[in-house]
């Protein structure tokens, strides 16, 4: 956190160098999520870049007292994100009508490493499903409990159904992690 | 919007993914502030997921940092270049640029002065010529003015002393002013004489010789000592300085009154 925190004060001092950390730090778990929404690698690095370009012009607009750098961070990549899907659909739907419609583009076959990982695996298909579509589709609560065909009330309880297993099992790694660093002492 | 209402509509993990409009976050903002549970559990919910993006993260292609770190040297380096430009250097130049002014007007006006001076001296060395020249010709004038009074007097009497055998060519013109008792002579055409010797001029008072004074050889125009009742005027030529008793031999000219 501290040392999350003094590269953010660097940054917003335009230090290149803590860009260059902060970036190999995080940009794999935002591209997890960019690539996740739009599915197509070149967009995605364009969006990646962009984002972290928006994070160096604007890192003075951060408030660690409001949250963690890697929240802010995440807002900034799905907005981006959710624009340039948002143009794009614009785009083909004024190009052609008859072809493309909204079901279509939903069925889209994805690549194997484009599966969610982790502990997220170890929940329940419905709970991961909700998890999926605001954490990684960059859905809203009223768009993705549609998606799922579940009243929004019952969508919002398996997020956290969902968020409280997640929890456990987080907790349960750590305990892992205590014991074996125990048997290595 | 209360600690209740946010927890039991899901509403912090909306918060958290920026699904809220700007006024329901800040009214979240509000709460989170006061109540150090909710602060708590948004923390853990953050923490979680965090967790769960680095588990699912997936590494971009290296060029996409080669990229973003050409893209902020340009930015940056514009940024830079503007800032750079802008005031201090600015003022930097016109400060230099007076200064080169004040500088090269201080030479200017400091070679001004050396030739002023130089013209004021020169100036000044022709005024005390100008001042002895002025002197002079007053002297002159005083000197010329008196000889004139004398000379154009109508009481003044003139009297031509033509040379002798010893000096044929000579002729001096003396006036005579016997109301004013002055003698006034004119030796222009009296011939030069060496260093040694000078004229020197008598008057015969009962066949008594009485000194004049010697002839000044510098001026054409003098004055002599009048004589009471003088009967002739005579001019010697007598040692340098002149002669207490008149060397008749030596007689170039004489006139009777």
């Amino acid at each position: 956190m501290q040392n999350e925190n003094a590269l953010i004060f660097k940054i917003q001092n335009k230090d290149e160098a803590a860009l260059s950390e902060l970036y190999d730090n995080y940009s794999p778990a935002l591209y997890g999520v960019i690539i996740r929404m739009c599915k197509d690698e070149q967009h995605a690095q364009n969006l990646l870049q962009d984002t972290f370009m928006t994070i160096w012009n604007k890192a003075h607009q951060y408030n660690p007292e409001k949250g963690k750098f890697y929240t802010w961070a995440y807002r900034i990549a799905k907005n981006k994100t959710l624009n340039f899907l948002r143009k794009r659909k614009n785009l083909i739907q004024s190009e052609d009508l008859s072809v493309h419609t909204n079901k279509e583009d939903n069925i889209t076959i994805e690549p194997d490493y484009l599966q969610l990982n982790g502990c997220l695996k170890q929940l329940d298909l419905h709970h991961q499903k909700a998890i999926e579509l605001v954490y990684f589709k960059g859905l809203t609560h009223r768009e993705a409990h549609k998606e799922m065909d579940v009243p929004l009330g019952t969508f919002k309880s398996y997020i956290k159904q969902a968020l409280k297993k997640l929890q456990f099992s987080y907790d349960k790694t750590i305990v892992w992690l205590l014991i074996f660093i125990e048997i290595i002492k | 919007m209360n600690k209740a209402y946010i927890i039991e509509h899901g509403i912090l993990e909306q918060y958290l993914l920026g699904e809220l409009t700007a006024d329901e976050q800040i009214q979240v903002d509000r709460v989170l502030n006061l109540d150090a549970d909710l602060k708590h559990e948004f923390d853990i919910l953050e923490t979680n997921f965090e967790k769960m993006a680095f588990e699912n993260a997936i590494n971009p292609p290296k060029e996409v940092k080669a990229n973003l770190m050409q893209n902020i040297k340009t930015s940056e380096s514009k940024i830079i270049r503007l800032q750079k430009t802008s005031p201090f250097k600015t003022y930097l130049y016109i400060a230099s640029g007076i200064a080169a002014c004040f500088l090269i007007g201080w030479f200017w006006m400091f070679a001004q002065l050396n030739i002023s001076e130089k013209k004021l001296q020169l100036v000044e060395e022709q005024n005390q010529l100008l001042l002895k020249d002025i002197e002079g010709l007053t002297n002159n004038l005083e000197y010329t003015s008196k000889y004139f009074e004398i000379v154009n007097s109508p009481d003044t009497e003139q009297y031509i002393l033509s040379g002798n055998d010893l000096a044929p060519n000579s002729k001096v013109v003396s006036y005579v002013n016997h109301k004013s008792k002055s003698v006034v002579i004119n030796t222009k055409e009296l011939p030069k004489l060496d260093a040694e010797h000078d004229y020197q001029m008598w008057a015969d008072v009962d066949g008594v010789m009485i000194d004049m004074g010697v002839i000044n050889k510098e001026t054409d125009l003098l004055a002599m000592n009048y004589i009471d009742k003088a009967e002739s005027l005579n001019i010697t030529i007598e040692p340098a300085g002149g002669n207490d008793h008149p060397t008749v031999s030596r007689l170039v000219t004489n006139v009777y009154l």
